[in-house]
């Protein structure tokens, strides 16, 4: 039987070369995942060890220490005190915005200040700084910014003066994300504590003068008081762990993909041995005649499957080795910070490639195989296989029906359900259920589809076009199964659309209802002085300016930031929205609270509120409840005296700004960036410039998703394709009666492209509309407030893309037809 | 329909040679034969297995290209033409039927039967259609696909899908092998009806003696030569030629 197994496996080699494919690339992507993660944490952990064998003992502050304690300063001179202490040097950390070339601080965050131990810091070019007034920058700020070494530098010290560094070197923040971020101006020890006031240390690195680490720990500890002290290699250990589950996180994410192409790649291989065996129905029923077991042809089945997975998944094995070393060199090109490690193939990722493979292709050929059983021994006598009729049973529809009803409820119960994760896990669940009915449906509504899908193909394209379309549905589970498969990805695709495209609608009308402004000022460090809304406000140019100042305060017991605004802003500059109550008339004595702190505090309109700070205490009546998701106000907002009264001048938090009508943009900005000039730390961000980093943000995450999902769909083409040329050679002598006939070469050829055309179309639809229905339900389970909106321009594209995919997938399959000599195709059997 | 000669000849093959594959494996399917098919006629071919029959009739509709020789079909000679003008031409005048899988099956009879028309693009004419169904006597089987038809129902289809487009000639490859006696003599005496009463040519390859005495002339075949005719025949006349060909 091994042996017949195998004949028919080279008999067949062409037609299962496209499976292998399938399975080639499933294969290939997950094992390209394990290279990618095994490289980036073999390379970090290389580069940790190499920093642990610089360092003996590592000092930081008591694992329950409080988030910002630092080790005492009396703790370094405790530890070089040690015996066997050669050296200790401490690590200090604090805030250093550094001035950009627009003279404004440098990013949204500060820019974090601090000391390295010379031990530990990675110099890129230049040296480390040595003396009072030297400091060095991290590599990413140094070129966005434009600075190298001999530069000066502007640092804001803890009382907001400028001070001027000369900069000697350039360094690499290596691991540490938080630097990474933030970007880090470093300084010797002494001048980082004065710069940023940090007080005390957040490390201490101990190198040993003769001791082991292991003894000098124990010393060390002894010393240090109250810290958590480990040696250098335990240290590396430890962030090589916490490193290790940001990698797990990336290969799982990966992973996903992976799978959702290897259900597809099981789709194609379902179906191809499917229609082999069909194809085989002769020579089965012959080896049933000569005596074999219904199990021996079960089995030749199953061991052709086992055969071609295995060649497959070694196949993808080397693919996935490529993949991987090619996805580290693009995020090396494009200049993302990973440690050179060798690429290479782990034993897990080798098992874990090949046996998903294998049991993916074999799971795949069960059913066929035992469909192949299933044929008798007489079928070898009878003069031809007759093409199975398709009725819909009576079991297809009552476990599709439970699907659809058990799916379609589940969906339902998630979009009725308060949003939040439980009710997008719920239509994800249901979304899901009604995936598997429409595989389990498929057949059925193939047929109508495919008479809608090619509706104006059997109308464009005369007889060609007409036998194509009933060609798509003559087979009606074998066309099934071959769309679903792209029909997998393009609901896939459709849903992050939708999904995306919501979201912008979305923040889009909740940044215009949030920041209702066009220019926004806002302290990168503090607050802005109350001179610069003076200064906007006199401008004739600008329409509104609106403040807003806060202060955090015990309201009934309990801390809250408690503000106010512009009075004459409100209900004109911005329009709170109260869920009960209202801010008509706001004054004195009033307070408005947000919905989800008035839930908390239990507190209601016409409760009365204390607020209570600096021994001051101002009862307060409530006299409105807003809606916090699309209010800008605090907590807690008071009329604008009132506030006064009770914390005394206090400068804004926040201005917006809005230019009146007429005045050009750039005028406008100008304004405000004149008024703002004297303030480094003062940024002005425009309610545009925010909108489009957003965009991009969204932008670029569809991207990398929409190319992940590609690999899906490519393997659903390779589906189509095979499916076709599979149906060719079924179809031989019909092709060769046709042309007989009269039909010309070319229009042969259109009718396979056509009936590839309506195979994509069909997988589209449906792919299209579970996409659409899903992304709706899903994005209804995010917020109360929902802008749906449907990217229709995006989603067309899809469904011409896909028929066009279709029609490139049935390029060589038609060739093939066309090329086929009639008198030869006609003697075929 | 005057013409000037007597007997128009609707198809003519000179010094038609045809070998398959090169050197040691060549086979010398036909070896130069001259042969011509009179219009409005029924001729038979026949031969013992192997002698070339089928390859000819393939030579002859222009489904083959052949080694030497020329085949003219009407006004038109057919050997210098490549592949598209070839199909342009079975599509306009040539009919066909085969020994099986003669039909689409995913088309209902009538649609097979209108499919060469609607191939060309042209019209069914509707009188002619009507003359047809009648002949073939399919009128309530028309919407019936080939799955629902018997072998002579189907063969029958086939004739009628040949003879709706009228092309000059309708070239038959053993169209009665698969049936059996009563539905090949039917298939049989209609293919005769529509040369007598639809003015039909038809040039039928067989190997049934029976079967080529329903035509008007029977040419015979041996290794590839034509050896043999007979005008008018009957079951014996054919046996005996076939018997001395044999001997
Ligand atoms: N495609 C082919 N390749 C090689 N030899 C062929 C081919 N077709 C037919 N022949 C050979 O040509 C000869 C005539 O065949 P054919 O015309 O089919 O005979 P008939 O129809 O009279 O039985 C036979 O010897 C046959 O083996
Ligand atoms: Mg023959």
């Amino acid at each position: 039987m091994f042996r017949i197994t195998l004949t028919g496996l080279l008999a067949h080699r062409l037609r299962l070369v496209l499976t292998s494919l399938a399975i080639v690339l499933g294969v290939g992507f997950i094992a390209g995942t394990f290279v990618l993660t095994d490289t980036i944490d073999a390379g970090f952990t290389q580069s940790f060890a190499a920093d642990a064998d610089k360092v003996d003992v590592v000092v930081t502050p008591d694992d329950d220490a409080e988030p910002d304690g630092n080790l005492p300063e009396s703790a370094l001179a405790a530890i070089r005190a040690v015996q066997g202490v050669e050296d200790a040097q401490p690590m200090v950390s604090g805030d250093a915005p550094l001035i950009g070339k627009d003279g404004k601080v440098v990013g949204n965050v500060p820019t974090a200040g601090v000391s390295i131990p010379a031990s530990r810091i990675k110099i890129t070019s230049g040296r480390a700084p040595s003396a009072a007034g030297e400091a060095v920058l991290d590599k990413n700020t140094a070129k966005t910014q434009g600075l190298a070494p001999g530069a000066t530098v502007t640092v804001l010290d803890q009382a907001g003066k400028r001070q001027q560094f000369r900069l000697v070197g350039v360094f690499d923040v290596g691991l540490d994300q938080d630097l990474a971020y933030r970007g880090a101006v470093a300084f010797t020890p002494d001048t980082a504590r004065r710069v940023t006031g940090a007080k005390g240390f957040t490390e201490i690195d101990v190198v040993s003068s003769g001791p082991s680490p292991e003894s000098l720990r124990t010393a060390v500890a002894a010393a240090a008081g109250k810290a958590k002290v480990v040696t250098g290699r335990e240290r590396a250990d430890e962030v090589a762990k916490r490193n290790h589950v940001d990698t797990s996180f990336l290969r799982l994410g990966l992973l996903l993909f992976g799978a959702v192409a290897l259900l597809v790649a099981a789709l194609v291989i379902y179906n191809t041995f499917n229609i082999l065996v069909a194809q085989r129905m002769r020579e089965m029923a012959l080896l049933r005649c000569i005596g074999a077991t219904k199990r021996q042809v079960f089995g030749s089945i199953v061991l052709e499957s086992a055969v071609v997975g295995l060649l497959s998944s070694v196949l993808g094995l080397l693919t996935g080795l490529g993949l991987g070393a090619a996805a580290v060199a693009v995020l090396r090109a494009v200049g993302t910070d990973i440690p050179t490690g060798t690429v290479s193939l782990s034993p897990q990722a080798i098992a874990i490639g090949v046996c998903t493979g294998v049991v993916v292709t074999m799971g795949a050929a069960l059913l066929p195989a035992r469909q192949a059983t299933r044929v008798p021994p007489v079928a070898a006598l009878r003069a031809q296989v007759e093409e199975h009729a398709f009725r819909t049973g009576v079991v297809r529809v009552v476990v599709a029906a439970l699907f659809v009803l058990t799916g379609v409820g589940l969906t339902a119960a998630g979009v009725l359900q308060k949003p939040g994760q439980a009710a997008l896990l719920t239509v994800m669940a249901g979304g899901v259920l009604v995936f598997f009915s429409v595989l389990i449906l498929g057949p059925v509504i193939v047929r109508p589809l495919s008479g809608l899908a090619g509706w104006v193909p059997a109308r464009l394209f005369g007889v060609p076009g007409r036998l194509a379309v009933d060609n798509s549905r003559r087979n009606p589970k074998r066309a099934a199964t071959t769309t679903v498969a792209l029909t997998v990805g393009v609901t896939l695709m459709t849903f992050m659309t939708v999904l995306t495209s919501t979201m912008r609608t979305t923040v889009g009308d909740q940044l215009d209802q949030q920041f209702p402004a066009d220019y926004i000022l806002s302290a990168q460090t503090g607050t802005i002085p109350r001179s610069v809304a003076d200064t906007l406000r006199a401008s004739r140019d600008l329409a509104a300016v609106t403040e807003f100042r806060g202060k955090k305060a015990k309201v009934n017991g309990r801390d809250f930031e408690v503000g106010t605004v512009t009075q004459s802003a409100l209900g004109t500059a911005i329009k709170p929205e109260a869920a009960s109550g209202t801010m008509d008339g706001f004054g004195a004595g009033e307070v408005a609270v947000a919905d989800l702190v008035a839930k908390d505090l239990g507190v209601k309109v016409g409760d009365t509120v204390t607020v209570a700070s600096g021994g001051r205490r101002t009862s307060l009546k409530v006299v409105a409840v807003l809606k916090a998701d699309v209010s800008l106000l605090p907590p807690f907002t008071m009329a604008e005296q009132t506030f006064e009264r009770h914390f005394g001048r206090v400068d804004d938090a926040q201005v917006l700004v809005n230019a009146a009508d007429g005045v050009a943009p750039e005028r406008a900005r100008k304004i405000v960036d004149d008024a703002t000039a004297a303030y480094p730390v003062v940024k002005v961000g425009s309610t545009t410039e925010i909108r489009g980093q957003f965009d991009e943000a969204l932008d670029s995450i569809l991207m990398v998703i929409t190319g992940l999902l590609a690999l899906a769909i490519v393997i659903s083409l390779l589906g189509i394709a095979n499916t076709l040329s599979l149906s060719v050679h079924e179809r031989t002598r019909e092709s060769a009666l046709l042309r007989a006939l009269g039909l010309t070469r070319t229009q042969l050829r259109g009718m396979l492209s056509v009936e590839a055309l309506v195979l994509g179309l069909v997988g589209a639809i449906v792919g299209v509309v579970l996409g659409i229905v899903y992304g709706w339900a899903a994005t209804a389970t995010f917020t109360e407030n929902v802008s749906f909106q449907l990217p229709i321009g995006q989603i067309l594209l899809f469904i011409a893309a896909s028929g066009l995919a279709g029609v490139l997938a049935a390029l060589l399959p038609a060739r093939r037809a066309a090329r086929a000599s009639v008198v030869g195709a006609l003697a075929a059997t | 329909m005057t013409t000037t000669t007597q007997v128009r000849t609707a198809v003519v093959a000179r010094g038609l040679t045809k070998v398959y594959g090169e050197g040691d494996a060549a086979v010398h399917a036909l070896r130069g034969v001259d042969v011509g098919f009179a219009a409005e006629a029924f001729t038979a071919i026949m031969g013992p297995s192997g002698s070339g029959k089928s390859t000819l009739m393939h030579c002859l509709a222009g489904l083959d290209t052949v080694t030497d020789g020329q085949v003219t079909i009407g006004d038109v000679e057919i050997t210098g033409l490549n592949d598209k003008q070839l199909t342009l031409l079975r599509r306009e005048r040539v009919g066909f039927v085969f020994q099986a899988f003669n039909l689409l099956p995913t088309l209902t009879a009538e649609q097979n039967i209108m499919l060469p028309l609607e191939i060309a693009g042209r019209q069914a004419d509707q009188a002619l259609f009507d003359r047809v169904i009648e002949t073939v006597g399919l009128r309530d089987r028309l919407g019936h696909k080939p799955s629902e038809l018997s072998g002579g129902q189907q063969q029958r289809v086939a004739v009628a899908r040949a003879l709706i487009s009228k092309p000059q000639v309708i070239f038959a490859d053993e169209p009665t092998g698969n049936l059996d006696s009563r539905s090949g003599a039917e298939v049989l005496a209609f293919l005769r009806r529509s040369v007598r009463e639809l003015g039909q040519t038809i040039v039928m390859v067989t190997h049934d003696p029976g079967a080529a005495s329903y035509a008007d002339r029977v040419v015979f075949l041996r290794d590839g030569l034509l050896v043999s005719e007979v005008e008018r025949p009957t079951p014996q006349t054919v046996l005996d030629t076939l018997m001395a060909l044999e001997a």
